[in-house]
């Protein structure tokens, strides 16, 4: 066990609990909310790899910003998915949302 | 342990500022509780950052993550609520929340024994990366990444700009 290891293990629970989210969430903007999470993980384990081994140290960094952009695009866009869906079907709820029943 | 002793107390803090908040990201039934736990969780993700020394990324963070999609995915919570009271309530069956732990546990305990079993010896933390270094960096060899991004970006918002006028056209 080393402090590599521990903010790994942060990371990882980050991923779990997004994970949890994203199956249990009965809404959209709750499935949203779990996508932020795991983005977050991604974001902490890259900076500890870059940080704490003997790697590139902008690598690490210069992705995690990487990785930040793309949640703003991801963000921005799924705003306009759910606002579509919203209109559509009057309910965000994932259970809700289908056009076939079976 | 000796290893251990160099990690700061306040990564304690910080840890209980991710789970707490994490866990109220995705506990909660009202939306906008579950959004301040987000919140909290980018908080404690930023003080992380700081202290791996990499202030640079640690204020993005509060800006682009806190700043921008938090208020991103507050006005998607304020354009859809419904009229019968607070959206995604949790009063799903017990089946579903059970497979949910368990896909979540599941991986996560794996990708933590590898992690525990395989990871690389940690050195010292390096000197922090000056803002000058990461900016030749991101000029250089990361100039393709950086001007994707801005093209994804630019299409993403002109995309979702798109999808929200098509409705009065339709109407």
């Amino acid at each position: 066990m080393n402090y590599l290891v521990l903010y790994h293990l942060a990371a990882l629970i980050l991923f779990g609990l997004g994970l949890y989210g994203i199956t249990c969430r009965k809404s959209l903007v709750g499935m949203l909310i779990s996508v932020e999470l795991m983005l977050n993980g991604a974001g902490l384990a890259l900076v500890a790899s870059s940080r704490l081994t003997p790697a590139l140290d902008e690598l690490g960094q210069l992705g995690t910003l990487l990785v930040m952009g793309l949640a703003a695009a991801e963000a921005t866009l799924v705003l306009a998915i759910i606002l579509i869906v919203s209109r559509r079907f009057g309910t965000t709820e994932i259970a809700d949302i289908a056009t076939l029943k079976g | 342990m000796d290893q251990l002793s160099g990690i700061h107390p306040a990564y304690g803090l910080y840890l209980v500022l991710i789970i707490s908040g994490g866990a109220v990201a995705v506990l909660a039934r009202s939306l906008v509780r579950a959004l301040s736990g987000l919140i909290i969780t980018l908080f404690g993700v930023a003080g992380m950052y700081l202290l791996m020394a990499a202030p640079f990324i640690a204020f993005m963070q509060i800006l682009i993550y806190v700043g921008a999609v938090t208020v991103l995915i507050f006005f998607a919570i304020m354009l859809t609520r419904t009229s019968e009271g607070e959206s995604g309530s949790e009063s799903g069956s017990v089946g579903r929340s059970f497979l949910g732990i368990w896909a979540a546990a599941f991986s996560t305990l794996v990708l933590a024994a590898v992690v525990v079993r395989h990871m690389p010896k940690a050195i010292p933390l390096k000197p922090e990366a000056s803002m000058g270094r990461l900016g030749e960096f991101l000029t250089g060899p990361f100039a393709l990444s950086f001007e994707l991004i801005s093209v994804v970006l630019f299409v993403a918002m002109a995309g979702a700009v798109l999808l929200g006028f098509e409705r009065r056209k339709a109407k």
